[in-house]
């Protein structure tokens, strides 16, 4: 298991991801968080962010498991100004805010990665 | 869920809103004198008894402990059951100080309550009467006055209740 530090640190470094953390998937609470230099993310902007990413996780969760579909892989949502991106990794959730324009395709991989060394 | 039942009428509408929004099971708001102010998931007025006398105890020895520890008291604890989450945390309305306590389970989380709850602070902060809701004049020292006097303001008076 890497370091989750380094984990959010790298994940920070994807083109169009303005915040990275690492959050408790059972509390919501942020366990490691990355901020791009620059973006105005505010720390009560993340942790409601943190909160909210690990509760919708949790109900797309059941949602996915009454479908039997198993655990989802990847949730995104989509708003006017950017996307929220949530991966879980065991008991914890990556959460990425990311901007309209980044590439979700990369950002999504990354994701999945990072999960997987946070796990 | 059923509508908070409160002593004091401002404090109605944003302890709805947490309760709806936090999703919680139960939830005392209450002076730390112990004095009741607020509660939504109880229909014995005894529990809600129990609740404020622990509470007030709970946050008189955690604001001793952070004192000792850590130099400054601690206004926010959670406790972690099998099944279900106490969350307490002292909210401020101007001068006046609040405590709550709050119950929920998997349906919400504490980073849930702990977001919802700093909104509720804005909100007493905000709907906060002028002049302070001046409690009648008691002996001091008289806490289970005080307790009987806010649990017949939110329960009726002992035999209606």
């Amino acid at each position: 298991m890497k370091d989750l530090g380094q984990v959010v640190g790298a994940l920070s470094r994807v083109p169009g991801v303005t915040v990275a953390m690492i959050v408790g998937a059972a509390d919501g609470l942020i366990v490691e968080a990355s901020q791009v230099p620059g973006s105005l993310t505010d720390v009560d902007t993340r942790k409601h962010t943190a909160a909210l990413g690990a509760y919708l996780y949790s109900k797309v969760t059941r949602a996915s498991n009454a479908a039997r579909l198993g655990v989802p892989a990847f949730m995104r949502l989509e708003a006017e100004l950017g996307h929220i991106c949530v991966v879980g990794a065991g008991e914890l959730v990556l959460v990425a805010i990311v901007t309209p324009d980044a590439n979700l395709g990369r950002v999504r991989l990354d994701m999945m990665n990072a999960a997987r060394e946070a796990a | 869920m059923s509508d908070p039942t409160v002593a004091e009428a401002w404090v109605a509408a944003p302890l709805r809103k947490l309760m709806e929004d936090a999703r919680l099971i139960s939830g005392v708001l209450l002076y730390p004198t112990g004095r009741a102010v607020g509660q939504f998931g109880f229909t014995n007025a005894a529990d809600v008894m129990s609740i404020c006398a622990l509470t007030s105890a709970i946050n008189a020895s955690a604001r001793e402990l952070g004192r000792q520890l850590d130099g400054k008291p601690f206004y926010e604890m959670h406790h972690a059951g099998a099944d279900r989450q106490v969350f307490m945390a002292r909210a401020s309305a101007g001068s006046q100080e609040l405590l709550f306590v709050g119950v929920f389970d998997r349906e919400s989380s504490l980073g849930v309550v702990e977001m919802y709850f700093t909104e509720f602070q804005k909100a007493l902060e905000k709907l906060r009467p002028e002049a302070p809701v001046a409690p009648k004049p008691v002996p001091s020292g008289d806490f289970e006055g005080e307790l009987n006097r806010s649990l017949d303001a939110l329960f009726g008076p002992i035999g209606k209740r």
